[in-house]
């Protein structure tokens, strides 16, 4: 039997090279027409008036009177309407559909629609706090009154937008009672959710399917719901397939983002430099309504103590509400800025209590048999020692370290130290998904998983098939994963929080050993597999205390750079990347998943820029929001270290935003290095490296 | 409305059309061809990337009456040649293509590369691909496979 | 009746622009993103347009009488690999935009966009180009900085052509191109500069200094560049100070969506010191 992390070539990468696979954008219908979004033109206020131009035949408005259910976008609270009715919150703010036959007579009726609004005072700062969670470890209160020494710093960072390059779009058909929904999306039961809750129709009545995805990194997440919904209300209406695929600049200026946030850090230290306690208070900036900013602030305060055990935590953050473009999810959903803060935060200790920054981070490292930052227990092997040693070596990092040092190189390496909670926060997995997949053998003995997992471009329909093949022992062209269908597929839940492969692919495997069971040549059989919660996984909720997560990847990220003191510009030269993601189960897909994640890292931490100036976004296009070009990569070596799971299939962790988490607190590492300056902001533009030279007191 | 003649995929096209329209909506409108696609509309991504007379140009920015008297060639007339097998199978090799958006571009302008300079450095495949924005793999994947199709395709180009 | 059209040669492209008012487009890269509209439909040219682009008289480079002569319409990526492309012409090429772009992009496209963030247009001024603009009337030469007036604005007659920029062949020693963007390809300029000088037998011959995206045009001066001829290499790099106490005023970069004016003004004049520093 072959071991599974030996890589195969992926399903689809045929039809993608060629040019066949079908985006949204490539779906054609026909009698199809098209919508364009009318939008809010002012942060805050309310609606006093719409002129309407004169309609054409076959034109039509569509707005909050012709939703049969609630205005509301079904998620997890109900403050996002579907269309604003009177009140409008953020620049951007979708309020009404043209839908017609011919764009250009579309783009002529939107010009001439104009809307009076009574402007009130938006607010941007962190100010209206929606949700505040707090908790404690151990006695942080006692440790600081103690302490021979308080170091606290406070860090910021920026938005990040993912920038997909697949825009956001869906297609909608109708049929009879029935309505179909098609798109660029991550998860078809939210999506189908929120479809039901809005037409107020039958189980039945709603289905939808997943187009080809072109990139999505939590960006098609959440926000399609509010997509599909509006689509969903206005082909009910008119009874005709209706396609509305975003405009990169309107994508960028009113999609989801990741929150902004500013970080407060405090560490009590003792006489012998011990660290008795961090104190973190967070701030992040959910724009306009809630949507999914309480679980993403949850997951950043989980991260508060990054891969180090400190025994006293005191804990607090806030969800701030602001008249800006609404944030949600993005790979990593919290964690980036945490760990950005915490790594930065105990360097800088190190600089303050003059003690080396690595032996410090080295004694505090995480170890099995831990407690965590919520109480819980490190349960499983932590191999973070051999891991660190491996990327200090193959980066030459000790030479180098003393070599950068040298007051005129401006050269630096940075390294960062990361874990990621895999899966769903705390009992998620069993209260709000309770996962469920099947497998069909049909009578030719073809296996077809039925999963509604979504492969955007991350390879699950190659590693799902690989793993029914191997638990089956039959050849990968024996399995089959067609792109999901809510008529046809169980809900598995979304493909989100690293969860995909531990948690679904780890039931996809107990249903092949099911299926191997019972197989009978020839014959049709059905089996599924409901997830089981561990019953030594306790959480509770409401105090953040037990294990907020089954299972942990953990990484070590090294990035070189030189910046150039004439210009302040920064050269990424090199990096070396190490991961424990439990076991690969397609060793190329997961290093793949590693380049592309730390890119993205890195990006957040040196590149991305993205201002939101008067409620308005100011980088709205590619031009002006910059993502690196393959000029400005570097070579990255990545390393999987195998420390198997047993509860994922094959030993499988969660993979898919931990190989983002590290890059940015690396590079910042790096530059503050090569700067000789202490580095709070990311993204560490070159218009800031020089404010902190000039400023600098080095 | 002008008379527009040029070469699409090898095949002689004569069209009596606003020459103002941009080749990308043309060649998915008119020739519902797949491979071309729209990333940015600005010239930027590269997702819209055909070679016009062997060179890689951004079709979402060419307007059609500049495509007069050329010769188009979309990733749908090139997947027909052994440059393009050898090329699409080094990507699949090196694990290039996640979710396949930037792929035809990224193959488009390999080949576009790879017949200026069939034995291109590391910093000339890089450069190469400058036009073509990648946010699944960090680029990594894809210069380690133009690197295979320019060993592999040796004569080739 | 809006007329699109695309001339079946150069004379007819000059008699038409003569009978009629039209947009020229050249390779489009600048003005086909101005125009775009939403994706499917036409992008926004409401007025008449004429297409240079594949005009053949308008693309060669050749050398002649002491000056390198280019089709206003050829295309930048051709210039990169032609022997006759001046040095600092084929720097500037180099990193600009990406090849897809560079296989449309004209210095014609350049100079009539006219932005303070162009490309081409900080060697243009640099070199002392000479730009030829034709039309049924005639010829006539203008020197670009005379040509380009403001950001978007130049002296352009609406029956003209841009037929040709005619670069005088100069002998430089030390020459120096630097393009700041957000990053190594494909981006927009927050700021450029570009020095050339001729040291021959220890006095300086001929010293020239141009900032792109810093003020409204692209900013050369000469009468700062006459102070520091004659000089020897040395005395000339003791003045450095002195030079960016020159410059300083003239540099008056603003506040956008990719930077600001202390990053781009405290870098121009860095790039300024380090270039006569590491002569």
């Amino acid at each position: 039997m072959k071991d599974i992390s030996t890589s195969v070539l992926k399903i689809d990468n045929e039809e993608k090279s060629k040019g066949s696979a079908l985006y949204v954008s490539d779906i054609k219908i026909p009698g199809m027409y098209y919508a364009k979004t009318v939008r809010s033109t002012i942060p805050k206020g309310k609606i006093k008036k719409i002129t309407f131009p004169k309609l054409p035949e076959n034109y039509t408005i569509v707005d909050y009177k012709d939703i049969p259910g609630p205005n509301i976008v079904k998620m997890i609270f109900d403050d996002q309407p579907i269309f604003a009715e009177e009140n409008v919150t953020y620049y951007g703010e979708p309020i009404l559909l043209v839908v017609g036959p011919e764009k250009i007579i579309i783009a002529d009726l939107v010009k001439n629609i104009n809307i009076e609004y009574v402007e009130e005072t938006p607010e941007y700062g962190y100010v209206n706090s929606i949700i505040n969670y707090n908790f404690v470890k151990g006695d942080a209160k006692s440790a600081f009154e103690n302490a021979d020494k308080v170091v606290q710093f406070d860090y910021v960072t920026g938005y990040q937008e993912q920038l997909y390059i697949e825009p956001q779009g869906m297609v909608v058909e109708v049929e009879g009672k029935k309505v179909i929904l098609t798109g660029s999306i991550q998860c078809p039961y939210y999506v189908k959710n929120a479809v039901l809750q809005a037409l107020n129709a039958e189980d039945s009545e709603v289905t939808v399917i997943q187009a080809v995805v072109g990139g999505a990194f939590g960006g098609k997440e959440e926000f399609p719901s509010l997509i599909t919904t509006q689509l969903a209300v206005a082909a009910k209406k008119i009874g005709k397939p209706i396609k509305m695929i975003y405009e990169r600049e309107e994508d960028m200026e009113v999609t989801t983002k990741r929150h902004p946030s500013k970080i407060h850090m405090e560490a009590a230290i003792s006489k012998d430099n011990e660290i008795l306690a961090f104190k973190s208070n967070v701030g992040i900036d959910a724009g306009a309504n809630t949507g999914l900013s309480g679980v993403v602030l949850s997951r950043a305060l989980i991260a508060c103590s990054g891969a180090y055990t400190i025994d006293n935590l005191a804990v607090n953050g806030d969800v701030f509400i602001t008249n800006t473009v609404p944030n949600g999810a993005y790979r990593g959903f919290g964690a980036p800025q945490m760990l950005f803060a915490v790594e930065m935060f105990i360097n800088h200790i190190a600089k303050e209590i003059n003690v080396d920054p690595l032996e410090l981070r080295l004694k505090y490292l995480s170890k099995q048999g831990d407690s965590t930052s919520t109480q819980g227990t490190f349960r499983d092997p932590i191999i973070m020692k051999e891991m660190i040693e491996k990327g200090m070596e193959v980066s030459d990092y000790k030479r180098k370290k003393i070599e950068y040092a040298k007051k005129d190189v401006y050269k630096g390496i940075g390294m960062s130290f990361f874990l990621h909670g895999c899966g769903f926060t705390g009992s998620g997995e069993s209260t709000h998904i309770n996962a469920l997949v099947k497998l069909r053998k049909d009578k030719d003995d073809k296996v077809h998983i039925l999963i509604a997992a979504v492969d955007m471009g991350q390879g699950i329909r190659t590693t799902m098939m690989k793993i029914v093949s191997q638990v089956l022992n039959i050849p990968l062209e024996q399995t089959i994963y067609d792109l999901p269908n809510t008529d046809f597929v169980p809900d598995s839940g979304p493909t989100v929080a690293s969860r995909t492969i531990m948690i679904v692919g780890g039931l996809v495997a107990r249903a092949a050993q099911q299926l191997k069971e019972k197989w009978e040549v020839g014959v049709e059989l059905i089996v599924s597999e409901r997830y089981k919660h561990p019953e030594y996984i306790k959480w509770d909720e409401d105090n953040f205390v037990g294990d907020a997560y089954p299972a942990y990847s953990w990484g070590v990220n090294i990035v070189e750079v030189e910046v150039c003191p004439v210009t302040y510009q920064v050269s990424l030269q090199h990096v070396w990347s190490v991961y424990d993601v439990g076991k690969a189960i397609d060793e190329r897909i997961v290093l793949g998943q590693a380049d592309g994640g730390i890119m993205q890292g890195i990006g957040y931490g040196y590149l991305e820029v993205m201002n939101s100036k008067d409620g308005k976004i100011q980088q709205k296009n590619v031009t002006d929001y910059i993502i690196p070009t393959s000029v400005d990569s570097p070579p990255l070596d990545t390393y999987l270290m195998d420390n198997p799971y047993a509860l994922g299939p094959y030993g499988a962790k969660g993979a898919g935003e931990l190989t983002l988490v590290g890059g940015a607190p690396a590079v910042a590492l790096a530059i503050e290095e090569a700067i000789g300056e202490k580095v709070f902001n990311i993204p560490v533009t070159p218009e800031y490296i020089m404010e902190l030279i000039k400023n600098g007191n080095n | 409305m002008a008379i527009i003649k040029f070469k699409l995929n090898n095949k002689e096209v004569v069209m009596d059309e606003n020459p103002n329209l941009r080749l990308l909506d043309v060649l998915r409108e008119k020739f519902e061809f797949t491979g071309v696609k729209e990333g940015c509309g600005e010239g930027e991504c590269g997702a819209c990337a055909v070679l016009i007379n062997n060179d890689i140009v951004n079709s979402c920015i060419i307007p059609l009456g500049n495509v007069n008297g050329k010769e188009i060639m979309t990733i749908e007339g090139f997947s027909v040649s052994k440059k393009y097998e050898i090329i699409k199978d080094a990507f699949a090799d090196e694990g290039a293509v996640q979710c396949g958006f930037c792929t035809p571009g990224m193959i488009i302008a390999s080949e576009s590369l790879l017949n200026k300079n069939p034995h291109p450095t590391e910093e000339e495949i890089k450069t190469g691909l400058s036009g073509n924005l990648c946010r699944c793999t960090g680029y990594n994947s894809i210069v380690k496979a133009v690197k295979g199709a320019a060993k592999k395709g040796d004569g080739l180009w | 009746m809006v007329k699109n059209v695309i001339p079946a040669s150069y004379s007819e492209a000059l008699k038409l622009l003569n009978e009629d008012s039209y947009k020229l487009i050249a390779g489009g890269t600048d003005l086909m993103v101005q125009r775009r509209s939403w994706s499917e439909t036409p992008p926004e040219f409401p007025e008449n347009v004429l297409y240079i682009f594949n005009l053949e008289e308008l693309k060669y480079i050749k050398e002649e009488d002491g000056y390198i002569l280019i089709g206003s319409t050829t295309p930048v990526e051709d210039l990169l690999t032609n022997d006759l492309t001046p040095h600092l012409l084929k720097e500037a090429i180099g990193i600009m935009a990406s090849p897809a772009l560079r296989h449309m992009a004209t210095i014609a496209g350049n100079i009539g966009n006219a932005s303070p963030a162009g490309d081409t247009l900080p060697i243009l001024y640099i070199l002392d180009a000479i730009i030829v603009l034709e039309s049924v009337e005639g010829v006539r030469e203008l020197p670009i900085n005379e040509i380009i007036t403001g950001p978007r604005r130049h002296v352009i007659k609406e029956n003209e052509i841009i037929k040709e920029i005619k670069l005088p062949i100069s002998v430089f020693t030390n020459s120096a191109f630097e393009k700041i963007g957000g990053r190594k390809a494909d981006a927009i300029s927050k700021v450029s500069f570009t020095g050339a000088v001729n040291i021959k037998d220890d006095k300086v011959l001929d010293f020239r200094i141009a900032f792109g995206a810093v003020s409204a045009t692209i900013l050369r001066r000469k009468e700062l560049e006459q102070k520091y001829i004659g000089l020897t290499k040395e005395e000339l790099i003791g003045k450095v100070d002195d030079i960016v106490v020159d410059y300083d005023p003239f540099v008056r970069p603003i506040d956008d969506q990719r930077s600001n004016k202390e990053y781009r003004k405290t870098v121009a004049l860095n790039l300024l010191r380090n270039f006569i520093e590491t002569l």
